[in-house]
């Protein structure tokens, strides 16, 4: 006697079932457009080597409202990237000083408040002292 | 005790007669404190003996009854009608395991890849078998959370990558695999890492998720599976920055 | 459009091998650490573990609160085997005893080498805590899931033992036989739709207890005394079936356990006038009494009005309010779980509802020290089993210890006798049984059409015959009611029809098997405990209140017939302890 097993079942929309997919696919496509402003960073190296006319023209473009909104959608995606996996490193690799591992929102404290203070150095460093 | 009904759409699929699964609707009688497993005995009981559905300990520990409840994988002993937010209970076999008949799933795969981690003390010496191997309660504590498995397949169900990719090992093999590596009493981290750091392994995973959130036990085994990429990396590294370190 | 996907189901390696040394039926802790045993005792030798259902969902999964063994200085073999004998009310088999309280130690420390996570003492060492009915802390434990990690950490360790072949999802229909000895199995493979003949050399019974014969029960669904029919219907006696333990903390509704290590840690039991009234049954140990003492007590303080009222009927109430929230999630983690999940409160702030439940049963197939039954060639342990250490009442804790003691030296012994045959079972006589098997299962039974009696009808008939005259206090008419109800119930069971008729998967189907198989088992509970004519641990007569030893220090023994069981007696084996007057 043939016993027929059916197929698994597999959505091919998966990503639609909950919010938590969507969350992750939108991670995961932002990672693909993060990688568009490294497209931009080269042109950037391009205009600069083509001399200063075309390097203000550069950075005039990059004035205008279309690229900064392109530029704080970038900015958030790679935000949402860094936080989750801030959040994954208490539990992915524990850091243990005493009987229990520190909590994973400890450690995603701390790696916030030192990505600020490093980023505020960045900045400082930039736009501040020299 | 009835105060009203409640319908329950159940997936049904006759493996002797072929063709796709197809839904059946049943009207049972709803008391508040209903879990799904008692709509599915009822309708089995009193309306359609031919359904069919795996269960036993009725308290979430045996594993037995995951099913896809309303689109997301639970158990059904666990999982309470009335949170079910529309009135309709859908039930559906797990996603992403072949299908035997109407909710009963193939996972014996997982079975062989379970197997394939070795999930059993493994020690080069064992010592003194006369007494019990020294081990204090935080070193309990490092590894009790992954041993808390029961091996339901939620996790399964719910990771889009081993839906796309039935060879990956999956959450739960990897989460009893480290459970091992955690034990102070063994010394196989070796032999599990290099069966995990392999394309089939860790290394499928994207880090959706999904299966720390269904899982009833709360073993987390996304955390797991990113502590192992870190440990297969790290032992790799080490071992070809310093060829013949020790293998722990 | 209809598609027909065609997908051979995938034939394991064992599947083709019919013919094993070692036929193991079940895969809890009692048929794994057989398997074990036997595999490391011989590496050719073949050993088929059979189970219903995959072996980590076996019901051992569900017990919580420990496992006993004799492990510290304060405690002594002597002590446990008093403790043990008392507590069976001196219907324990004294030399069993003696022998399971010997190799308790060292079964803890084989599955701690295995990576059973036993929980610990501050110096690293092995934790015990209090139990029922023991007289110091002997009571080993895993957090509150201790049977959950010792059939875990079984069922992987298992894995390491290629000659261990599995049939997983194989339903036993019955036992082969010939020239007088049990030469294998007849199973139904529930994933082909397919019966097969299971040869061996020797075959082990461990399919646990018979819980689901009772209406509230703690037991899961799969505990329908399947092994107990299988030796009964082969000749072979079930004794003292009258000993059936109901556990006093169990959820209403539900019937879910809440484990006794709750009051081990310190948990008190209060009627509805908040009084701990176990002061009143027994004020020397209160809370942690044994089981049987317990129960009723509680059915008399049901009876004098005293108890909460519920949905669910009257109840007590579990106090653990003045353990604090550490203490609770440290030690009975899952006693809150399940409060919360399945009654909705918190039992850090609130009393556990509870009220007693049928949770185990002393009786079973009757065996020697080693398993072994008066059919050559059959053995039986664990729950299944009666050897026995647990007399009519058993103490907490000894069952799981119990599991892996008798279930190693059965799996040794079995494996012996095995070793000592060199050539297979006859294959004709297993075909035969095979043969005779697919007639009666798929022509008898399946073919039957759908009449009046369904098969959930007549097994809740006998569940709740069962609860109402086969429960905790018992009399004369009332069992004899439950006799004659019983006997009709199989007349009726006759006229049982399927309605799914496919092969593949059938879960109906066997359902009907194991009614089938209650019915004969709950017909030798009745009838054993309609013979008993005196009160004895759990067996509680209200028209016999007192223990008779001139009469009855004997076990009862029930043989299958035609018509009602006929009941026999063996003499309980004493050495060192006499009985006497079981006080606390």
């Amino acid at each position: 006697m043939t016993v027929h097993e059916y197929p698994a079942r597999r959505r091919r929309v998966w990503w639609l079932r909950n919010r938590r997919y969507l969350a992750f696919q939108l991670r995961e496509a932002g990672g693909v457009v993060c990688a568009l402003y490294g497209l931009i960073l080269l042109n950037m190296l391009i205009q600069l080597r083509d001399g200063e006319s075309a390097y203000a023209a550069f950075l005039n473009l990059l004035r205008t409202p279309p690229m900064l909104y392109l530029n704080v959608v970038l900015f958030a995606l790679v935000l949402w990237h860094a936080l989750t996996w801030f959040m994954l490193i208490g539990k992915a690799q524990p850091i243990q000083f005493t009987r229990q591992p520190l909590p994973w929102k400890v450690v995603f404290g701390i790696n916030v408040l030192l990505w600020i203070g490093v980023s505020g150095a960045v900045v400082y460093l930039i736009f501040g002292g020299m | 005790m009835a105060d009203s009904e409640v319908v329950f759409r159940v997936s049904r699929y006759r493996p002797e007669s072929g063709g796709r699964p197809t839904f059946q609707e049943y009207r049972i009688p709803y008391r508040s404190d209903m879990v799904v497993l008692d709509g599915l005995n009822y309708i089995k009981d009193h309306l359609d003996p031919t359904l069919t559905f795996r269960w036993s300990c009725r308290m979430g520990i045996c594993g037995s009854c995951g099913a896809d409840v309303n689109g997301r994988p639970r158990l059904t002993c666990g999982t309470y009608i009335r949170d079910m937010r529309k009135g309709a209970v859908t039930v559906e076999p797990l996603s992403n395991f072949p299908i035997l008949k109407d909710l009963v799933v193939d996972f014996d795969d997982f079975l062989d890849k379970l197997a394939s981690v070795r999930p059993y003390i493994v020690r080069k010496d064992w010592g003194d078998l006369s007494k019990e191997y020294t081990q204090y309660p935080e070193d309990v504590d490092a590894y009790r959370q992954q041993s808390l498995c029961i091996n339901c397949m939620l996790c399964y169900a719910a990771c889009p990558v081993f839906g796309a990719s039935p060879e990956f090992v999956g959450p739960a093999a990897s989460a009893l695999a480290l459970r091992y590596i955690r034990d102070t009493r063994d010394d196989g981290a070796a032999e599990r890492l290099a069966r995990l750091n392999t394309k089939t392994g860790i290394w499928e995973c994207t880090f959706v998720g999904e299966c720390s959130v269904v899982c009833p036990k709360e073993v987390d085994p996304a955390a797991a599976i990113q502590t192992l990429k870190f440990l297969a990396t790290t032992r790799h590294m080490r071992r070809l920055l310093m060829p013949g370190s020790a293998s722990r | 459009m209809c598609q027909m996907f065609i997908l051979p189901i995938r034939f394991r390696r064992s599947v083709e091998r019919t013919a094993f040394d070692l036929v193991i039926v079940g895969g809890g802790a009692a048929g794994l650490r057989a398997a074990i045993a036997a595999a490391e005792l011989d590496p050719d030798l073949t050993i088929a573990l059979v189970s219903k259902v995959y072996p980590m969902r076996s019901h051992t999964v569900s017990a919580e609160g420990g496992t006993a063994a004799v492990l510290r200085d304060y405690d002594s073999f002597d002590l446990h085997a008093q403790d043990t004998i008392k507590g069976s009310d001196f219907l324990a088999d004294q030399d069993a005893v003696e022998y399971f309280v010997a190799h308790c130690p060292q079964e803890i420390i084989r599955l701690e080498h295995w990576g059973c996570p036993w929980s610990r003492d501050e110096d690293g060492r092995v934790s015990q805590r209090a139990f029922g009915g023991m007289s110091v802390k002997r009571t080993v434990y895993a957090a509150d899931k201790v049977g959950f990690h010792i059939l875990h950490t079984l069922f992987q360790t298992s894995m390491k033992y290629e000659q261990i072949h599995r049939f997983d999802e194989s339903f036993v229909t019955s036992l082969i036989l010939d020239g007088g000895a049990c030469t294998g199995v007849v199973a139904m493979n529930l994933r082909t739709g397919t019966m097969a003949a299971i040869q061996g050399k020797a075959t082990i019974l461990a399919t646990g207890g018979c819980g689901r014969v009772y209406e509230f029960t703690t037991n899961g669904f799969i505990k329908t005394g399947d092994g107990m029919a299988l030796a009964y219907r082969a000749g072979v006696p079930l004794k003292d079936m009258e000993m059936v333990q109901f556990h006093p903390t169990c959820l209403p509704g539900t019937g879910i356990l809440i484990t006794e290590a709750a009051r081990g840690e310190g948990g008190v039991l209060v009627n509805k006038e908040g009084e701990r009234y176990m002061q009143r049954y027994l004020p020397g140990k209160m809370e942690l009494g044994p089981r049987d003492i317990l129960s009723r007590a509680m059915i008399q303080e049901i009876k004098a009005g005293r108890a909460f009222e519920g949905p669910y009927g009257p109840y007590l109430g579990l106090d653990l309010r003045h353990l604090g929230e550490k203490r609770i999630n440290e030690r009975i983690p899952m006693v809150r779980e399940l409060a919360e999940k399945y009654m909705g409160l918190d039992p850090v702030h609130e009393l556990i509802p509870v009220r007693p439940g049928q949770h185990y049963i002393m009786g079973g197939v009757s065996t020697g020290l080693k398993g072994e039954t008066a059919l050559p060639g059959l053995y039986a342990v664990g729950e299944t089993a009666c050897v026995s250490i647990n007399g009519a009442n058993r103490l907490g804790s000894n069952s799981l210890s119990e599991c892996l003691v008798f279930g190693a030296a059965c799996g040794l012994a079995a494996a012996e006798f095995a070793k000592k045959r060199p050539s297979y079972p006859r294959g004709a006589t297993a075909r035969e049984a095979l043969r005779k098997e697919e007639a009666r299962v798929f022509d008898g039974l399946l073919g039957r059409e759908r009449g009046k009696e369904t098969v959930a009808g007549i097994r809740v008939e006998m569940q709740q015959l069962m609860e109402r005259d086969v429960g905790i206090f018992r009399e004369e008419s009332a069992l004899a009611d439950a006799c004659g109800m019983l006997a009709k119930l199989r007349d009726r069971f006759g006229a049982v029809g399927l309605a799914d008729k496919d092969r593949v998967f059938n879960t109906e189907l066997t359902a009907v098997l194991e009614l089938d198989f209650m019915l004969d088992v709950a017909a030798t509970i009745a009838h054993s405990a309609r013979d008993r004519h005196e009160s004895r641990g759990a067996h509680s007569r209200t028209d016999f209140p007192q223990r008779d030893d001139a009469n009855f220090l004997k076990h009862t023994l029930a043989f299958r017939t035609d018509g009602a069981p006929r009941i026999d007696y063996l003499p309980v084996k004493i050495t060192k302890w006499q009985p006497a007057e079981r006080k606390y």
